[in-house]
């Protein structure tokens, strides 16, 4: 699906406004990132993102590594929805430090115990439409 | 469309975390509830990612880690891509040295390669904002430019079509990426260090994308099966387990192979 964000952005810029909420998540989850990089945290460029309909669910994969603090932050286009994102082990132990919501926008912040492979999981609480876009970035430092 | 949204988003985002307390998530999940099609690819690491836990753990001698030649472009696509790969990786280890010269160097080449695989244009901003950052010295934004230059030369490789071929770009990252990092863990052993090995989700990640390569000629290119051989030696290295301990051996070893498959791609017989 990363790969997909990435094809789906690109047609964006040359047929808009059918792939907008694309770009339209993504700049939401960059938005979420923002306070980070304040902190000094770097956000990647490179990004997750797709559509689910209300109370379905989403893995992503990440390789994180001891010694490092990430949040993970997420953006939905749709005015009205309620997503939410938060870190899971290889076992699926919830392993985050915090996490956070607010309507469109959550984030959750992870320092991982080991170097290894963590799940993002997605979730739309609740939304007005059928389906709801959402994009998630990571910051790290 | 994207543009109208900023301005408001601006203002909303100071007031974001930690203003409202998260719903109660599960403790624990069973991920094999989530389909594996419903699993993402793996969103592959940039070296800096590991490189700012190397600086956690001692004080590294980037500068003597940096090669003195980026490498040769034969104009096999197969070669440039991995070739293109290891370059920006190598952006990466300057940003550590907070080499601007070095920088500035590398952001040229990633240009000139580009090029030659025509994605030119998606990287001349980059290449740009790399040479004005570096020369500013402001290492966290080059670093941000760095980690853009890989996404936009593979983006813009899939949307010639390119898909493979972008895929190339990133291990050849990785290699490079991982070639430093077992280089300076030789050097100063520490389990902490050696266990910013464990990556088997993206070990076969990068396998999976080797072996599924649609193309015949790239599948059959030298250097992709060379590639193919170093993942699959890396793989029983590293361990099976979280937390699993890397040896000084295993990582002296990964170095060898990452050494070996680097100086394959950039420096190849037949230049």
């Amino acid at each position: 699906m990363k790969k997909p964000l990435l094809c789906l952005a690109l047609l964006a810029v040359v047929a808009a406004p059918v792939f907008a909420y694309v770009n339209d998540a993504l700049s939401f989850a960059h938005e979420a990132a923002v306070p980070y990089i304040k902190k000094g945290f770097s956000v990647r460029e490179d990004a997750w993102g797709g559509d689910l309909g209300v109370k379905e669910q989403q893995a992503v994969t990440a390789q994180l590594f001891k010694g490092n603090e990430y949040w993970f932050c997420l953006g939905t286009d749709v005015k009205g929805a309620v997503v939410t994102v938060n870190i899971y082990d290889s076992k699926g132990r919830l392993v985050e430090a915090e996490s956070w919501q607010k309507g469109r926008f959550a984030g959750a912040r992870i320092v991982p115990e080991k170097t290894g492979t963590y799940y993002a999981i997605i979730t739309v609480v609740k939304s007005p439409q059928e389906r709801t876009g959402w994009a998630v970035v990571y910051a790290y430092k | 469309m994207t543009k109208n949204i900023l301005p408001i988003l601006a203002a909303v985002s100071l007031a974001l975390p930690g203003s409202v307390s998260a719903q109660d998530p599960p403790e624990s999940v069973d991920l094999s509830k989530f389909p594996a099609a419903n699993v993402e690819d793996v969103v592959v690491p940039v070296p800096s990612e590991i490189f700012v836990v190397l600086d956690k753990l001692g004080s590294p001698n980037w500068r003597g880690e940096l090669r003195s030649s980026l490498g040769k472009n034969t104009g096999n696509r197969a070669q440039v891509a991995l070739l293109l790969g290891t370059v920006i990786a190598e952006g990466f280890i300057a940003v550590e040295a907070e080499d601007p010269e070095k920088v500035q160097e590398i952001g040229r080449e990633v240009l000139e390669l580009a090029e030659a695989i025509n994605v030119r244009k998606a990287v001349i901003a980059r290449s740009k904002s790399i040479s004005e950052k570096a020369k500013s010295k402001d290492w966290l934004a080059v670093r941000r430019e760095f980690d853009g230059a890989l996404q936009d030369v593979r983006g813009a490789m899939q949307e010639l079509g390119d898909d493979e071929l972008a895929q190339l770009v990133s291990i050849g990252g990785w290699l490079r990426g991982t070639q430093v990092l077992t280089s300076i863990v030789s050097k100063n052993y520490s389990a902490d260090g050696a266990e910013l090995l464990f990556q088997p989700d993206l070990l076969t990640y990068f396998t999976e994308k080797l072996d599924g390569l649609k193309s015949t000629r790239l599948g059959k290119d030298p250097l992709v099966a060379q590639t193919r051989k170093t993942l699959a030696a890396i793989r029983p290295l590293i361990g099976k387990e979280d937390g699993s301990k890397i040896s000084q051996g295993a990582v002296e070893r990964i170095n060898k192979l990452t050494e070996d498959n680097v100086t394959a791609i950039t420096t190849p017989k037949d230049s």
